[in-house]
């Protein structure tokens, strides 16, 4: 920034002159304010060896440095990409990794449905989307966070997420889980400074991790607490890992970076259902296609009464409860 | 005088405009935001509507054969042609075999002959068209009375899935999930609850 | 030749001074190698360093920023009188605000990067190479137009600095337009700040329209105060000469600006302890506690008696025109507003968070070492600028030829 400021000084110095105002001309005259070049170059020795540092302390590769958002990647480059993630991964976690890349399939939108009426709160989505999803053990991240009600009202201040019965469900309860909704007007989206996070063609509003910045603005933004931060290197055992992933979900991140629930983006993109939905006992959850009038999802929101969370922030998810008797 | 003034007021102009534009232009770059008119995308159909009715109407079910006890049947060797034990239809508790099974179906609307057919016990009793429904396809039994979760059932909006959502996917039979003589679910166990957050003293003693 | 004559000139006087000189920036440069080896350990480790947490996900680092940008706007309320009342006791002194105003910037600046998760990434963000997300993100139109303010607090003041050094007069019409427009951009500056928070909708304690409203009126309180306290210092330890009246001058606008904060502070109560829904939440935990949980409260409450204390002082002229009152009204109102707009604004914002769970925040070691750092650069080049720029505005600095005798426009070579 201080390089672009000298030239503007320069350039205007120089307008000043040709329009031959009463400044005098001195033939061995500065092209532009000393004190300017001064602070300019201190800030930018400082600036230079600043950022030197942080490569040294990030231990990132230069290629990671310089690798382009996912977006603008062309194709050799994304194949690159990947090939260069899955070695890293490898001699990080001793197995063979997959990162694919596959694309949104054709007129698919996603929809996500919770029966809330069903939802005994047991957690086991929550863990099962741990596993699946590679997030940080220590310092713990979960996607998924299953709110409890007082039978009466859903007073979200009211809520806990911390109960922890012998059994569930508790009489006098209910429960109901909350993650990422996936909004087709997401304000998340909206505020990252660098684009680091989009929504895909097929409705998954996702990150890519390596060009995000860490500003954790759109988690200011989330109404859903639905983006989670890597405060460090996340915490993975090497035997718990789940090498099957996709470049923009379950790859293993890195620290300083922003992760989200993406619907389990290499599961569903080949047609599997998403790991929350496939380990929920009591088939509370439920997964497909908005745009196919057949899809479970499609036939809730026409036979029950679905309700979204925050309606009035008009961020339209696409996560539905609804009730069934 | 007066064209001394206006040059540098006019470069200002254009150097202000000239800014401002390389910055929108340049910085939003090539990406555009993606939008989905999700009302409009409702209403696009995927799949001939006689053809899904056609499909849901009928009798068998892409059901697996999840494997049913093996003392299920034949419960003809008991009760069978060879000791044909007279049926008695009042409903009692002491039963002489059968004493492990604790019924707490339906309380006093439902008891063992409500479900099992009297006539042949391998079998379950009948659908209005008279024929007997075998252990396989139980659930239609029980859509006789619970219709609604029965619907829900069929469409998918009740009960497990698990497979593709797009293409095969795993049914688990009623009985699969309900135990029929007790179909209440136990509670379970829940797992931990997510670690909590450190408060300010925490942070505090942590540097 | 004549350059480096500049930098010899320069380093000479920077490195030259009293007893108070000396231990003043040696205390500021150990206090900032303090900051800056936190900071090193904060890289190393990850942001797990810092108390911030995924409920409270800013903190320290982001209201000083808030609380910087402030004062780098208030600059401002110093131009409009002295260039459009060609007030001339203001006029004179203008240069010492811009020269506040660039280092508040560069504080700004670091404390943003302080609290970046990867710094490293920062090509990102420059538009061509990177992608900057205009016009969606709020953040994206913040570095534009502070780095843009940057650069006019920059050019500006050098060039009348430049013309001064080599002893030549100012062409006014070239500058003034580059003037004119610092006025409204030192106003967006702030207004783009208040809007990251504004515009975000999950956050209901920001989410009010009062916020740019109230952004700007505490800028013009804290900024200017820190201006007279600035001066008065200047005025003791050189030869710059500044009149009384542009102290006072300036105190009484700061009177005005309070009036309106607090006037505003009041409309917010108002709506939401009447109207009483959730949304009273987060202003109740910042006055009153909530849930037990009350950590800010202390502070927010005497930030609030600060506050009106120090209106009070500023309001009556005795003792606006007192300069025991009138400093400690200055400290009065940089403690509260310091308070009230940094993490008096930034906490609540994410309490309660947005599934309704209370989860408070406090800065760590590291964190507060990394801010007394920052403060403590921007202060050392604050100082450093004001040693080279106020002995030229004064004329004592000038361009010397090789025999040590000030070259005068006009003369030869």
């Amino acid at each position: 920034m201080s390089d672009q400021t000298d030239s503007f000084s320069k350039e205007n110095s120089n307008s000043a002159r040709a329009s031959g105002s009463e400044i005098v001309q001195r033939p061995d005259s500065q092209p532009t304010d000393n004190r300017t070049v001064l602070s300019d170059r201190r800030t930018f020795l400082a600036g230079a060896a600043g950022l030197l540092g942080m490569i040294a302390v990030s231990s990132c590769t230069w290629q990671e440095f310089f690798q382009n958002n996912f977006r603008r990647m062309s194709k050799e480059e994304i194949e690159q990409t990947v090939h260069r993630l899955q070695e890293e991964y490898k001699k990080k976690y001793g197995k063979e990794f997959v990162v694919g890349t596959e694309a949104p399939l054709d007129a698919t939108l996603f929809g996500y449905g919770l029966d809330i009426q069903r939802c005994i709160g047991c957690r086991r989505c929550v863990y099962g989307c741990v596993e699946e999803n590679n997030q940080s053990r220590d310092p713990q991240i979960h996607y998924i966070r299953v709110l409890r009600f007082r039978d009466g009202n859903m007073d979200l201040e009211q809520s806990d997420i911390y109960y922890d019965p012998e059994e569930v469900p508790e009489k006098g309860y209910y429960y109901m889980p909350v993650q990422c909704q996936h909004c087709a007007n997401p304000p998340c989206t909206k505020v990252c400074p660098v684009q680091a996070t989009w929504t895909e063609p097929d409705g998954i509003v996702v990150v890519d991790y390596n060009w995000c910045i860490g500003c954790r603005y759109c988690m200011a933004a989330c109404p859903y607490m639905g983006r989670w931060f890597n405060f460090t290197d996340p915490g993975i055992p090497k035997d718990q890992v789940n090498p099957n992933t996709h470049y923009l979900g379950n790859r293993p991140r890195m620290r300083n970076v922003v992760e989200k629930c993406t619907f389990c983006i290499q599961r569903v993109r080949q047609g599997i259902y998403p790991k929350c939905v496939e380990v929920c006992p009591v088939g509370a959850r439920k997964f497909g296609n908005l745009l196919d009038p057949n899809s479970e999802i499609s036939k809730i929101i026409k036979t029950k009464r679905v309700f979204r969370l925050k309606e009035e922030l008009n961020t339209q998810p696409k996560f539905y409860y609804f009730f069934s008797i | 005088m007066k064209g001394k003034i206006v040059i540098p007021k006019v470069a200002l102009l254009f150097f202000a405009l000239g800014l401002t534009g390389l910055v929108l232009g340049l910085g939003t770059g090539s990406i555009r935001a993606q939008s989905q008119d999700m009302g409009a995308a409702l209403e696009a159909d995927t799949l001939d509507e006689t053809q899904a009715s056609k499909l849901e109407s009928e009798r068998e079910f892409p059901v697996p054969l999840t494997p049913l006890p093996k003392t299920i049947t034949p419960c003809r060797a008991c009760h069978g042609p060879e000791k044909d034990f007279p049926v008695n239809f009042k409903r009692r508790e002491d039963l002489l075999v059968h004493k492990n099974l604790k019924l707490n179906h339906g309380g006093v609307r439902v008891w063992c002959l409500d479900c099992h057919n009297p006539d042949d016990r391998n079998y379950l009793l009948p659908l209005s068209d008279g024929k007997p429904i075998d252990f396989e396809h139980s659930y239609l039994l029980c859509g006789k009375c619970h219709g609604t979760k029965f619907r829900d059932w069929r469409s998918g909006i009740h009960g497990r899935r698990t497979g593709k959502w797009n293409g095969e996917k795993t049914y688990y039979r009623c009985v699969t999930c309900h135990d029929p003589h007790s179909p209440k679910f136990k509670p379970i166990e829940p797992m931990p609850p997510p670690r909590r957050p450190w408060t300010p003293k925490e942070t505090k003693a942590r540097h | 030749m004549a350059r480096s004559g500049f930098i010899f000139e320069t380093s000479r006087r920077l490195v030259t001074g009293g007893a108070v000189y000396y231990f003043w920036m040696t205390l500021l440069t150990i206090l900032a190698i303090v900051g800056i080896t936190s900071y090193m350990k904060q890289l190393q480790v990850g942001l797990i360093a810092t108390g911030m947490q995924n409920y409270v996900s800013w903190g320290l680092y982001i209201g000083n920023f808030t609380f910087l940008v402030g004062v780098a706007a208030a600059a401002v309320l110093l131009i409009i009188p002295a260039y459009l009342y060609d007030f001339g006791p203001i006029k004179e002194i203008v240069i010492v605000a811009e020269v506040l105003a660039v280092c508040a910037l560069l504080m700004c600046l670091m404390f943003v990067t302080a609290d970046l998760g990867r710094p490293d990434r920062f090509w990102h963000l420059i538009p061509g190479l990177g992608i900057l997300s205009l016009p969606r993100s709020l953040l994206a139109w913040d570095i534009v137009v502070l780095n843009g303010y940057l650069f006019l607090n920059i050019a500006i003041p050098g060039y009348l600095l430049w013309n001064a050094y080599h002893d030549r007069p100012v062409n006014m019409r070239f500058i003034l337009p580059f003037i004119l427009l610092s006025i409204p951009w030192a106003v967006s500056i702030h207004t783009v700040t208040a809007f990251i928070y504004n515009g975000l909708a999950a956050r209901p304690f920001w989410n009010a329209s009062i916020l740019a409203p109230r952004f700007l009126a505490s800028a013009f309180c804290s900024g200017p105060a820190l201006v007279i306290l600035l001066y008065q210092l200047v005025r003791r330890y050189t030869t710059f000469h500044v009149k009384d009246e542009a102290l006072f001058k300036i105190a009484e606008m700061i009177a005005i600006a309070m009036a309106i904060n607090l006037f505003l502070l009041g409309a917010e109560f108002f709506k939401e302890v009447y109207s009483d829904t959730h949304h009273l939440t987060p202003l109740q935990y910042l006055y009153q506690g909530l849930h037990g949980k009350g950590m800010l409260v202390p502070w927010i409450r005497t930030a609030l008696v600060f506050n009106v204390v120090a209106f009070v002082i500023f309001l009556i002229p005795a003792t606006r025109k007192n300069f025991a009152t009138l400093n400690l009204g200055c400290v009065l109102i940089i403690v509260g507003i310091w308070i009230e707009k940094g993490m008096g604004l930034i906490v609540p914002g994410f309490i309660p968070a947005p599934l309704g769970e209370v989860w408070e925040y406090a800065p760590t070691t590291i964190e507060i070492l990394v801010s007394i750092g920052i403060w403590s650069i921007g202060l050392l080049l604050l100082t450093a600028i004001l040693k080279i720029v106020l002995p030229i505005e004064t004329g004592e600095f000038k361009k010397t030829g090789l025999d040590g005798v000030p070259i005068h426009a006009g003369g030869g070579l």
